[in-house]
C-alpha cells in the first residue's frame, strides 16, 4: 500500500515482538516462558490499539497460555476426523488447548477475500483517498515507463 | 435364587458340551461365593434381600434434566496463571548467547523504526519513536541509580514487566532492575538515550498507547 499506515510504530513493534518471540524459541526450543511473554505482551497491545492480527498470526498463538504453537516443538498437528469432516487438530503441549481447523479447499478467509481490501470497500470517504492515490500512483507511474 | 440369576443346564445340553450337570446345592453355594468375590462391600444377608427385592415402577417418570453447564472459558483466570508459573524463565535459560540474536533483532528493528538510522537525523525524533518502542532485546546500563549496586549494571533486557526490567548481564545472570529511582541509558548505533526509570513505570504493552507528557522535573 502506497498510502500512509495508521499505527505504524505499533505494528512494527507487533511484528518485531513475533519474531522475537520466534527467535527466542530458535535459540532455544526449551525456553517456551520467554516466548509466551513476548507473544502475551503482544496480544495485549493488539487489543489495547484494537488492532487486528492477521488469522496466520492467531492461529500460532494459544488462547489460554499464549505460547507460541510451532508444530513439533511447542504443539503437536494431527489430522483427525470430527463430525464427519477431516480437521487440522493443533494441540498446544503445555496447556493442552486445542485447536480444531476444517480441511477446506473453498474456504477462504476474510481477509483473503476480496471485499476485505480497504481500496473496495464501498465508503465515499475512502474512495476519494483511493483515487488520490491512484493519481499518485500513476504519477509515480509514468516516469518509470519513460 | 434359583431362576432370578441362574438356569441349571438341562440334561440333553450338559450331553451336548460333555459337561457334568451340579446339583442345586452346589450350584447354589458356587453362586453365593461367586457373588460374594464379586460384590465385596456388601455382606451375605443384603446380597440376598437385592436378590430378593423386585420393585415395578408403573407410572411414567419424568427424567429431570441436568442443567447443562455453560461453557468453559478458554482463558486462564489470573491466579492459574501465577500458579503456571507462565513466563517465569527457568535457570537453564539464563545464558548471554542465547540472547545474542534477540539483540540483533531489536538492532534491526530500531534501524526500520527510524528509517535508518543516519547521523543527521534528530535526536527528538528518535526518542519519540523509542518512547513507543519495544526495548526486549536491547542492550542498557544502568546510569544513575538510588541504590549504588546497581550502578554499571550492563545487559540485554528480557523482560519487562510494570515495575522491573529483567536484564541478563554478560555472566550469564538475571538481575530484575526496578525501574524506580534509575536512570537507565540504551544505546543504538551511537545515539545514546537515556531512560527515566521513574516516568517509566508501566507495562510495556501499555506504554504503545499512552501519551507522554513532558511535565514536572525530570530527577531521580
Amino acid at each position: 500500500m502506497t498510502g500512509h499506515v495508521k499505527d505504524k510504530e505499533a505494528f512494527q513493534r507487533l511484528s518485531f515482538l513475533y519474531q522475537a518471540a520466534h527467535c527466542v524459541l530458535a535459540q532455544n526450543p526449551e525456553n517456551v516462558e520467554l516466548a509466551r511473554f513476548y507473544c502475551h505482551t503482544q496480544k495485549t497491545i493488539s487489543k489495547r490499539l484494537v488492532l487486528r492480527q492477521d488469522p496466520s498470526v492467531k492461529r500460532t498463538i494459544c488462547k489460554r497460555c499464549y505460547s507460541l504453537l510451532l508444530p513439533g516443538i511447542t504443539a503437536t498437528v494431527r489430522q483427525r476426523r470430527h463430525y464427519g469432516q477431516r480437521r487440522t487438530v493443533v494441540r498446544c503441549l503445555s496447556c493442552g488447548l486445542t485447536k480444531r481447523f476444517l480441511n477446506n479447499p473453498n474456504y477462504k478467509l476474510w481477509s483473503e477475500q476480496p471485499e476485505a481490501l480497504l481500496e473496495n470497500q464501498p465508503k465515499p470517504e475512502q474512495n476519494t483517498i483511493v483515487q488520490q492515490n491512484q493519481q499518485k500512483e500513476k504519477k509515480k507511474a509514468k516516469p518509470d515507463t519513460k | 435364587m434359583e431362576g432370578v440369576i441362574y438356569k441349571t443346564l438341562s440334561s440333553a445340553e450338559a450331553k451336548e458340551l460333555n459337561i457334568q450337570t451340579q446339583g442345586p446345592k452346589e450350584s447354589e453355594a458356587f453362586v453365593s461365593a461367586f457373588l460374594k468375590r464379586c460384590l465385596p462391600g456388601l455382606r451375605e444377608e443384603v446380597i440376598q434381600e437385592r436378590l430378593n427385592r423386585k420393585a415395578v415402577i408403573l407410572e411414567h417418570s419424568v427424567k429431570q434434566k441436568k442443567k447443562q453447564k455453560r461453557k468453559r472459558r478458554k482463558g486462564l483466570s489470573a491466579k492459574e496463571k501465577r500458579q503456571l508459573r507462565l513466563f517465569e524463565i527457568k535457570a537453564e535459560q539464563q545464558r548471554y548467547n542465547l540472547f545474542l540474536p534477540l539483540h540483533n533483532l531489536w538492532k534491526q528493528y530500531i534501524r526500520d523504526l527510524c528509517n535508518g538510522l543516519r547521523a543527521d537525523t534528530q535526536p527528538q525524533m528518535i526518542q519519540t519513536k523509542l518512547l513507543k518502542a519495544d526495548l526486549h532485546g536491547s542492550l542498557v546500563t544502568v546510569k544513575k541509580s538510588k541504590c549504588p549496586s546497581y550502578v554499571g549494571l550492563s545487559g540485554i533486557i528480557v523482560q519487562e514487566t510494570k515495575h522491573i526490567f529483567k536484564i541478563i548481564t554478560k555472566d550469564d545472570k538475571l538481575k530484575a532492575v526496578p525501574k524506580c529511582n534509575t536512570v537507565f541509558s540504551v544505546e543504538v548505533d551511537d545515539f545514546i538515550s537515556y531512560i527515566y526509570g521513574s516516568r517509566f513505570q508501566l507495562r510495556s504493552s501499555e506504554r504503545s498507547a499512552k501519551k507522554f507528557k513532558m511535565k514536572g522535573s525530570i530527577d531521580l
